[in-house]
């Protein structure tokens, strides 16, 4: 019946079946739109609301407390640089993500090269690595003119000139900027609510442990019904190998303070320091100067995208029990789709705790077998820092083994405060070994969110409170509000852990997860320095 | 080339429908447990020592309660006890379910080693009165091989615990706990006050034995409902109980049980401090193992799992308890749940209108931290809302997706009041179709920007070459959800991975998630990873059966 010899031939034919590859085989290569259905051009324009991001997953140094330098597996920025050394997210919009890294006549451009960024004066924010595919695009390109305008070009640069931004990058600058550039914080992430985020993730290797074939994925910790693909296990989904590229996608959730880290081995990725902020501003901060919270609120429940009532059991931003007439403040933010303006701050500080144990960093520089059950860390770093380090205002560097200094610690964690103004804290820990407690001194601490939700319960009553600590486990976040007012301007505060075994860093025994509260006349909300 | 590409893709599709016919995902979670009979239900059980097993190949020493006798009965019951019935020595104890108001009489014997000496249960957060024994200081202890008698109201609904009253550092630690589930005095029907169906609103309660007719219809929960409230209904129900292990305590235990003693505090000198935990627990299991079914025969002193499976849209119940002596951040990937209780008492409003509902106040969480002695009592659900691209890839272009197919454009999704496709739709969903509970905004929104398989193109994303990433082993193949979009969105290339075990892509094709502790150096078995702590939540199709019994 059959015959073994058409069988035999039939097979490598059905295997080349199998074989036929999507239209975008690719290596390095970054995606960020400048239309979507839902966010369409506006005036011919990217539209505002299409935010994009590339980070590089490898790794490299960090300087702790005490001075040591320890060996991190970490992301590492590969857009929006500039504002990520100025203690700013690294998320961009479409118009600014979109640069050619090429100048006109084709030569790459100053800001893209090995230790970038560089120093105060650096401005790049485009993504590193993106250019011109010329070769892909040879029959789109117009004509050369042989005369006038455009003639004195070379046909390279004429070329170069006139091919598009395709999400093709050239991976040579994409090894020099993200090689041995990894940062702790990872680069921060942040997003208005309805904002589509395209975030790539480049796998730069790590230069450290060439042994090593690690992939990784980037987890959006806490995100409401996340999609498995774009969730980050490696286990359900897939993982990012050396020299590739991913691109995830999420419309942005609810408001709230997230986080992301890899997922792979987290055990080991994790402790080794691949962990980031994450935060979703609310819609509520749209609303025009002086018109009612409540009320927009109110006209969001006619909208099934946006409303929120007990037939819904995972939505915490309900109307509040009673109607209220607080209109928005020009000079405020907001946390959460309050409708009563609860949430308020005039300006925010992300939060991030975590922990290094020096021991397994060695052993993970130096090509030892890992155990995880004696994990004990040593450094206790909010923001990536030791206290005195976190009121350091500049950014951090450390020299990495490729002789270049390298920023790797971007973050302070100054908290500036306007006389009688508000500061939001958003605070999450991504400890992998145990609890933390942070402590506010002075400053009574007023919780008003809680993994990512607004504390609010189903009849609308507020389930803010007081206290004078909060105490997270490894992927937890909580909102908190320092309310200065009242109080006299300059003064000083201390927000610091009364596990008094986590004020150390390693054999120093004062310092740790410690840093300075400041009520001045003045914060700027963007710099957060006082004025 | 064309021919062979359609023949090899419907020679797909038809095995993956032949697949789907014969096979449901083997979840087999629920959360099984032993009756005692009605209104008095009564408990004999033993405290002694055995072993259990772990991933890394170890066999640790350990106490655990057991069954002296048979107890009366087993619930739910689609989840039966095996015929070698409930054994002598578990871990956790055997999950004690019985309804509120029910006096419940509880039969201890101490058949631990004689140098353990005495030992006792605990009830928490119930008034206890004890026949026998020996005097103790925080129960009434039963001595060697001797028994005796708790009897308490079971007056609190919900999850509560139970575990060692004596040298709780040591009995405690080597594996005396378990679990007492109490049954709303609602028993199997729906709480009053449930906004019904034709209001506008999906069916999501249901009394026991009565759900929807769904695909899917079978039922492996205990009750309707958690508690007395209507916003306590579920569809699907999980227990997980977390402990730690320190092996070091064990092993000394076991060169210690058989010392000659006649001491009522026994004769062991165990250092339970400093403490190196390096096992981690879910129902006593680590991870893989927890993934296996409940009563299998490869853990005869393990017979409760942690593998949740789930549909779109269902109320699912999670039962969380800390039997250990540590914290575990618990993150749940893929959504917020909302807590209903803590030990048994619901947290809820005080409603500003006398005699008005009171409705839920406990907070929305995506890490539900365990804390030694407490339950928690809390509610997820999964609906894929908000992603802005259609799940299940359905596509405007019918001719592309194949009119046989469920992604047929004329598949339809008519929004409920909260914008899901339920039988509060107008007109309503009948309960079968394959996309039930679809958010439907994102209905026929495509992912992929070019064209590529039989979905949608113009979407914002550009997809990976699957060749070029790895790709782990509950991943079905595709960003989609059900064996139909997994099939039409790959075209002739085939799903990766192949050999995928765990979440088959063409009969279950679900979306995989980590439920897991976040201290991650406790997904890890002995400094193992992948180990511990961890489970994979599956998400599946409607498509797809959830089969939870034995």
């Amino acid at each position: 019946m059959f015959n073994p010899q058409l069988i035999r031939r039939a097979v490598p034919t059905i295997l080349l079946t199998f074989l036929a590859l999507p239209a975008a085989a690719q290596s390095f290569r970054v995606q960020c739109p400048t239309q979507t259905k839902l966010h369409p051009l506006v005036n011919g324009l990217p539209n505002p609301h299409i935010k994009c991001q590339q980070i590089s997953g490898g790794d490299g140094f960090a300087t702790m407390g005490d001075g040591t330098q320890t060996y991190m597996f970490s992301f590492g920025p590969l857009s929006g640089l500039a504002d990520i050394v100025n203690g700013q997210p690294g998320t961009e919009t479409a118009a600014v993500f979109n640069q050619n890294n090429l100048d006109p006549s084709g030569n790459v451009l100053d800001a893209v090269k090995i230790g970038a960024p560089d120093g105060a004066s650096y401005a790049f924010n485009g993504a590193i690595g993106l250019v011109p595919d010329v070769e892909a695009q040879n029959g789109n390109i117009p004509a050369q003119p042989t005369t006038g305008p455009g003639s004195e070009l070379s046909p390279a640069a004429w070329a170069q000139q006139h091919a598009l931004l395709t999400g093709h990058v050239d991976p040579r600058l994409v090894m020099d900027v993200g090689v041995l550039n990894g940062n702790i914080p990872a680069p921060m992430i942040a997003i208005d609510e309805g904002d589509e985020l395209f975030l790539t993730l480049t796998n730069v290797g790590m230069v450290m442990r060439p042994d090593l074939f690690e992939q990784h994925t980037v987890h959006f910790h806490g995100y409401p019904n996340a999609s498995a693909f774009y969730d980050g296990v490696p286990d359900a989904s897939v993982a990012i190998n050396i020299g590739g590229s991913f691109t995830y996608y999420y419309l942005a959730p609810e408001a709230g303070t997230y986080m992301w880290h890899c997922h792979i081995s987290p055990p080991e990725h994790l402790q080794m320091g691949m962990v980031g902020q994450l935060y979703v501003r609310p819609r509520q901060n749209s609303v025009a100067t002086g018109a009612s919270l409540y009320a927009q609120l109110n006209t969001d429940q006619s909208d099934v995208s946006k409303k929120c009532d007990r037939t819904d059991m995972l939505c915490s931003a309900q109307l509040p029990a009673a109607a209220n007439s607080v209109a928005r403040d020009a000079t405020k933010h907001y946390a959460y789709d309050d409708g009563d303006g609860s949430t308020a701050f005039d300006v925010e500080y992300p939060i991030q705790m975590h922990g290094f144990d020096p021991n397994f960093h060695f052993v993970g520089m130096t090509f030892n077998p890992e155990s995880f059950a004696d994990n004990k860390d040593k450094f206790f770093l909010p923001n990536g820092r030791s206290y005195p380090d976190t009121i350091n205002t500049a950014p951090l560097s450390t020299q990495a083994t490729d002789g270049t200094p390298h920023f790797s610690q971007p973050l302070n964690t100054v908290i500036n405060i306007p006389a009688n103004g508000k500061a939001l804290l958003r605070i999450s820990d991504l400890n992998v070994t145990e609890f933390h407690t942070l402590a506010s001194l002075g400053i009574k601490m007023h919780v008003i969110g809680l993994n990512a939700r607004l504390l609010r319960d189903q009849d609308g009553n507020n389930m803010d409170y007081y206290t004078n600590s909060i105490t997270l486990g490894g992927g937890e976040t909580i909102d908190v509000i320092l309310d200065a007012t009242g109080i006299a301007a300059p003064q000083k505060f201390y927000l610091y852990t009364p596990q008094l075994d986590h004020l150390s860093n390693d054999a120093e025994n004062f310092g740790g997860m410690m840093t300075e509260v400041n009520v001045c006349n003045a914060v700027d909300p963007t710099s957060k320095k006082c004025s | 080339m064309r021919n062979t590409n359609s023949f090899t893709r419907r020679l797909q599709a038809g095995a993956a429908m032949v697949l789907a016919s014969l096979l449901g995902c083997a979840a087999q979670a629920a959360v099984p447990g032993i009756t005692g009979g009605a209104a008095t239900p009564s408990f004999d059980l033993v405290a002694t020592q055995g072993y259990v097993s772990q991933p890394d190949g170890a066999s640790i020493y350990v106490w655990g309660y057991g069954c002296n006798t048979q107890p009366s009965g087993s619930a739910p019951g689609a989840v039966p006890l095996p015929s070698t019935g409930c054994p002598k020595m578990q871990l956790p104890g055997p999950t004690l379910i019985v309804n509120q108001g029910d006096t419940v009489k509880v039969t201890l014997t101490n058949n631990l080693p004689r140098a353990a000496g005495n030992t006792s249960i605990l009830f928490p957060g119930f008034h206890v009165t004890a026949v026998g024994g020996a005097p103790g200081i925080l129960a009434q202890e039963a001595t060697q091989a001797a028994a005796v008698t708790y009897t308490f109201l079971a007056d609190t609904a919900g999850t509560h615990s139970y575990y060692s009253g004596t040298q709780g550092d040591l009995q405690v630690e080597m594996g005396l706990y378990g679990a007492i589930i109490v049954l709303p005095s609602t028993g199997g029907g729906v709480p009053t006050g449930y906004l019904a169906p034709g209001t506008g609103l999906p069916n999501t309660c249901f009394a026991l034995g009565a759900k929807l007719a769904t695909l899917d219809s079978n039922d492996y929960r205990l009750a309707a409902a958690a508690y007395n409230h209507p916003s306590a209904c579920y569809e699907r129900e999980y227990m997980f109980q977390f402990s730690e292990m320190d092996p070091a305590i064990h092993s000394q235990a076991l060169q210690q049980s058989t010392l000659t003693c006649a001491q009522t505090t026994g004769c062991m000198s165990v250092a339970t401090e400093p403490y190196h935990p390096a096992y981690f627990l879910i129902n006593g299991r680590s991870f893989p193992d927890d993934a296996d079914p409940n009563y299998s025969s490869l853990y005869p002193s393990q017979p409760y799992n942690g593998n949740p499976h789930m549909h779109p849209g269902e109320l699912v119940l999670v039962r969380v308890i800390g039997q250990g002596r540590m914290q575990h951040p618990l993150h749940e990937h893929a959504n917020h749940l909302r807590l209903l209780a803590r030990d048994g008492n619901m947290l809820l409003t005080t409603p500003a209108t006398q005699g008005a509902l009171p409705k839920l106040a406990g907070p929305l969480l995506f890490t539900t931290t365990t804390t030694p002695g407490q339950t928690l009592d809390a509610i997820f659900q999964f609906t894929g809302k908000g992603l802005n691209w259609d799940v299940y890839a359905h596509t405007s272009n019918a001719a592309a997706a194949g009119s046989g197919s469920e992604g047929n454009g004329g598949a339809p999704c008519n929004p409920d009041k909260n914008g899901y496709y339920t039988t509060g739709s107008t007109p309503p969903a009948m309960g079968n179709e394959p996309n039930y509970y679809e958010w439907c905004l994102d209905h026929k929104l495509p992912l992929e920007s070019k064209p590529f398989g039989s979905v949608g193109s113009g979407g914002p994303v550009t997809l990976p070459d699957p060749t070029i990433v790895a790709n782990g082993p509950w991943y079905s193949g595709s960003p989609y959800l059900g064996p139909d979009a997994n099939m039409r969105s790959v075209g002739p290339t085939p799903i990766p991975p192949f050999g995928t075990i765990a979440n088959d892509p063409g009969s279950e094709a679900g979306f995989a998630y980590m439920w897991h502790s976040h201290n991650e150096r406790e997904i890890t078995t002995n400094n193992i990873f992948p180990g511990g702590m961890m489970m994979m939540m599956l998400v599946d199709p409607w498509v797809s059966p959830i089969n939870e019994a034995n």
